[in-house]
């Protein structure tokens, strides 16, 4: 079986290279039977590569150590659910899984794709097939998962185990989903250069992915800074490390490449920017791809470093990027201008917007490179930390989040700035008046806590007036009211929930930076603490054996206003004999929205222990409004413009039209 | 051979999935413009609905009706203008390039992928799920897996004092020193003390510590030449201890009277032999004659010499180990390190050097039959 799958994954190189070339040569020369072969070729590669994605988990599932991959990244002992989840959890594996993914977008527009232009299709899947082709060289030269051991090992090393963990079962492939889906988007724009005109229909052929990618992404994003934060056990959500830079520049251009691709469907204006952002947004995934695989950044991430792998990135990287770019600068001049607008006016947001997005994503982008570049000119290591980016990605940030709930109120083309003030004024006072709640009644708010929770429910309420906007609230009896609401195009509720997700998001970081309060302290058994109106009693140390690791459970009991037992809190150390690593696990109780954080320290001789303990206030919005930004994009989905021309329709369509459409 | 069968059945198909498209006849497809034109209308009829909703005031709809309008034209223009050469490529017959390419596409598939494999793949080898290793007869496995083997029964069964007695020396002879000591302690614990077991399980401590005599591993002899005291390993390893103690007039002593009483063909002549020959070397490189008990401190100091040589020495294999892990397609240095392994007394480390080595070229490559050859001329097997 482990066999069929490393042939499988030949087969799947050899495939990825036809479906480059072949469909590529037919759109150039017109031939519809070669421009065929792009759509089953591709997804029978995808079909290889599940199989051979599929053989690779089967040797992890069953410890097969005949295989190298499997002997260096997983134990016995491991519970089942781990051994699965170990088949990405080191270099050999998440790059098969990376291509896995990208082949599964390349079918899904092969197989969804039979309304698209003939040419843009072959085209599109061209670009695929060869961006899947240097990936499966890549893997095959320097990361073949498929090596083998004879004689075989008889016990594995084990997973790192800060990744035995249920978060390797989510984050990765979310995330993975989120940049690799940014390719499709990638592809369509280069295919739209190769043949130097843009559709109508391409936008809209655009947007969904772009919403499927930026939805994955935003999930995979918070997963990330979710399982950081509890399994890490320093309570921090975020911390500006180039790994999760990496992430969140492609967050941040296809922020901006989303909010583009609405205005060039809607109304065909932005192209280049819509070109452009769907180039950065993929060179962005690929160089953090770069940033995370080469060894350049040592992190939990770099599972193996190995140069030769490095470079061979770095060529994918200058292929793929340099060759889009001039593409584009050979072609851009070529596209017609869409509509015209005027400053103030829907276009006019969003093209503020995608400056203050592309800005923001330039600094993250000069705060992640310059310490490398700095490490690589001169022997100096510097760091840019937190404060660099609190200085200049903050105040970026900071005028967008004021500026949004204007944009979809304002009407397309030329807009009403004071009208659309009048509207808002009640979310202004809102906020105003939560501003001055927070500042006045809450026990040591600073005034930048007060304007950031005003700033948090200014977004909230903003984007529920503009669904209280559109669907004429103060105008009309309530039952017409209820009737419009009903009746409101999904992609409206779509921009509400992620605007609102990116509302409850803001609050959270300012609940938990501006409120949030910490104590370390040594405690001994029956010893109670007390932090943020919450008391806590040590009840002792605890020895447990897990399967493949030995640990020390820490009790704590949360005491109740009635003095009694509330809740019990465990967190704990695992020892892993085999890596001789060891890890904290957390002790999260969750009240309301904010949590009780505790992490135990190193064991003093007198049998106290050192404890770390943290109270955030509203940390949960933090993902909460990540899940509910996720729920917009998924609403966004459900929208009738996007199931235009389903193929059934479009074809009885399209051979009526010639005889009635064109005199 | 199963393997070969599915092999062939997907190279079959992945070929189909690039023939069978280019034999069919071309569809009939529609023009961008068509596409466009669809677009747009739905653009209008959006359009409308938002206008019905009040969403979008009267004049401005009927603006931007009117922009859409006026893109519908622009597209029958261009339409007209293209039609002569648009649907022109797509009714010609396939030039011979066109043909060229396709039997490239479909012969390029089977050729690629098969030669391909043929350079990074063993299909000789099959998959092995480690609990069907387990399972399969005794005589068939290998050591790693008997011992598997035995750490599952004992897991399910710990208190299988006879099975922690097997399974211990094993231990100490895959060098896993500190699974050794623990199954010595537990046999001891459940079917209690014997020389044999004492003395294994202060040679476990003692290799655990890197070959020191510690004080533990020193009780642990002590016990065994009290059950027994003609146990020439406690003996040996004792008299070791006060040669580390820098007293090598007295373990001079010690072993010379193990010499006198072993019996002729006992196995530990060797060791005792070789280990009298190093403390005469050792007292002749330190410079001075072996001294009484008063000079024991002086002998300690200057014994550190050959120490500090022998971690040198260490330092540099390690170093080179660490080299052929990162670069490991270096026949000389492979050859190299099982020579060093095998001159520094690690047999183990030397096997496994010579597996890690025959793992990089593949089991058959000329490389890995030198390696072998090498290995048997310095008197090392690949199994034991």
């Amino acid at each position: 079986m482990v066999e069929t799958g490393h042939f499988a994954l030949v087969l799947a190189f050899a495939l990825s290279l036809v479906q480059t070339l072949v469909p590529l040569y037919g759109a150039r020369t017109g031939n519809q039977r070669l421009m065929a072969v792009g759509g089953p070729v591709t997804v029978t590669g995808f079909a290889l590569t599940a199989l051979s994605f599929a053989a690779l988990g089967g040797a992890y599932a069953t410890s097969d150590f005949s295989v190298a991959s499997v002997w260096e990244n997983s134990h016995s002992l491991q519970p089942l659910i781990y051994k699965i989840t170990g088949t990405w959890g080191n270099h050999e594996g998440s790059m098969l899984l990376w291509v896995l993914i990208l082949t599964f977008f390349g079918a899904l527009v092969a197989v969804f794709g039979s309304n698209l232009p003939a040419t843009l299709r072959a085209n599109v899947l061209a670009v695929q097939g060869a961006i899947g082709a240097t990936f499966f060289l890549f893997i095959l030269a320097t990361s073949n998962p498929f090596i083998r051991l004879n004689p075989a090992p008889i016990e594995g090393r084990d997973l790192n185990p800060v990744l035995q963990d249920l978060g390797l079962a989510i984050h990765p492939p979310l995330l993975y989903l989120g940049y690799v889906g940014f390719s499709i988007c990638f592809s369509f724009s280069v295919a739209a250069l190769i043949e130097g005109r843009i559709d109508a229909s391409w936008a809209r052929w655009v947007r969904p992915w772009t919403l499927v990618a930026w939805m994955f992404l935003t999930g995979g994003i918070a997963m990330g800074s979710y399982w950081a934060y509890y399994e890490l056990g320093w309570g921090g959500f975020w911390f500006w490390d180039p790994v999760e830079n990496a992430s969140f520049m492609p967050w941040l251009a296809g922020t901006a490449l989303l909010h583009s691709a609405i205005v060039m469907e809607k109304r065909s204006a932005l192209k280049i920017w819509t070109l452009l952002l769907a180039i950065l947004t993929f060179s962005l995934s690929l160089l953090g791809t770069f940033l995370v695989r080469s060894g350049v950044l040592t992190s939990v991430h770099a599972f193996a470093t190995d140069p030769t792998r490095g470079i061979f990135i770095l060529c994918i990287l200058t292929l793929f990027i340099g060759g889009s770019l001039a593409l584009f600068a050979l072609r851009a001049s070529q596209l017609t201008a869409g509509g015209l607008f005027h400053p103030i006016s829907r276009e006019g947001a969003l093209v503020l917007n995608n400056l203050f997005l592309t800005t923001a994503t330039a600094t993250v982008l000069v705060g992640t490179l310059y310490p490398l570049a700095v490490e690589a000119l001169s022997a100096g290591k510097i760091s840019v930390g937190a404060p660099f980016f609190n200085l200049t990605f903050g105040p970026l940030m900071v005028p967008l989040l004021v500026v949004v709930p204007f944009g979809p109120l304002l009407a397309w083309k030329r807009g009403d700035l004071y009208a659309v003030a009048q509207r808002l004024m009640a979310a202004f006072a809102a906020a105003l008046l939560a501003m001055l709640v927070t500042g006045l009644f809450v026990n040591g708010a600073s005034v930048f806590a007060a304007l950031g929770v005003g700033l948090a429910f200014w977004l909230v309420c903003g984007a529920l007036t503009d669904l209280a906007v559109k669907s004429g609230f103060g105008n009309v009896s309530p039952a017409i009211m209820l009737r419009r609401f009903a009746g409101l195009p999904r992609s409206v509720f779509g921009t509400t929930l992620a605007h609102l997700g990116l509302g409850l998001t803001t609050l959270g970081i300012v609940g938990t930076l501006c409120f949030g309060t910490e104590k370390i302290l040594s405690m001994h058994a029956g010893e109670s603490v007390e932090l943020s109106g919450h008391t806590l009693r040590f009840e002792g140390l605890y020895p447990a054996q897990g399967p493949n690791y030995s640990e020390q459970r820490g009790r704590f009991s949360l005491i109740g206003a009635d003095g009694g037992v509330s809740a019990e809190i465990t967190s704990a150390k695992r020892f892993f004999p085999v890596r001789q690593t060891t890890t904290t696990e957390s002790g999260i109780e969750t009240i309301g929205f904010s949590q009780l954080y505790l992490s135990l320290g190193d064991e003093g001789t007198d049998g106290s222990v050192v404890v770390r303990l943290w109270w955030k206030p509203l940390v949960t919005l933090i993902w909460g409004g990540g899940l509910v930004m996720m729920a917009g994009a998924a609403m966004s989905l459900l929208d009738r413009r996007l199931r235009v021309g389903a193929p059934s329709r479009r074809r009885k369509r399209a051979t009526a039209m010639p005889s009635a459409g064109v005199p | 051979m199963l393997f070969w069968v599915i092999a062939a059945i997907l190279t079959l198909g992945a070929s189909l999935a690039v023939l069978l498209p280019l034999t069919g006849g071309g569809k009939g497809t529609s023009t961008s413009n068509d596409h466009d034109l669809e677009v747009y209308r739905d653009q209008l009829a959006e359009l409308d609905r938002d206008a019905a909703r009040g969403l979008i005031q009267p004049a401005e709809a009927e603006e931007a009706r009117a922009e859409i309008a006026r893109r519908i034209l622009r597209l029958g223009d261009v339409g007209q203008a293209n039609t002569g050469q648009a649907d022109a490529p797509g009714m010609r017959q396939p030039s011979r390039a066109a043909r060229l390419v396709a039997t490239g596409a479909v012969l390029l598939v089977p050729l690629l992928s098969w030669g391909l494999y043929s350079q990074l793949g063993s299909p000789d080898l099959p998959s092995q799920p480690l609990a069907e290793r387990l399972a399969k007869n005794p005589a068939d496995s290998s050591v790693d897996e008997l011992v598997a083997r035995a750490e599952a029964h004992l897991a399910a069964n710990p208190s299988d004092g006879r099975g922690w007695d097997v399974l211990a020396p094993i231990y100490l002879r895959l060098q896993r020193f500190s699974d050794a000591v623990t199954a010595y302690r537990n046999a001891i614990r459940l079917d209690g003390d014997t020389a044999a077991r004492q003395a294994g399980l202060g040679e476990a401590i003692a290799n655990a510590a890197g070959g020191i005599v510690s004080a533990d591993a020193q009780s642990a002899f002590e016990q065994a030449l009290k059950l027994d005291p003609a146990n020439p390993k406690a003996s040996f390893y004792l008299a070791m201890a006060l040669a580390q103690e820098g007293r090598l007039a007295e373990s001079t002593a010690a072993w010379q009277k193990m010499l006198d009483l072993l019996p002729q063909d006992s196995p530990w002549r060797g060791a005792v032999q070789q280990a009298l020959a190093e403390a005469a070397n050792r007292s002749v490189a330190s410079g001075e004659p072996a001294k009484g008990p008063d000079a024991a401190a002086v002998d300690a100091a200057s014994s550190m010499a050959p120490q500090d040589r022998q971690a040198m020495i260490d330092t540099m294999v390690a170093g080179l180990d660490e080299k052929l892990r990162q670069n490991p397609r270096d026949t000389e240095g492979w050859m190299r390190l099982i020579r060093s392994y095998v001159v520094l007394g690690k047999a183990d480390q030397a096997r496994d050097a010579l597996h890690r080595g025959i793992a990089v070229f593949g089991a058959d490559s000329d490389e890995a039959k030198k390696f072998t050859a090498f290995a048997a001329s310095l008197g090392l097997t690949a199994t034991e």
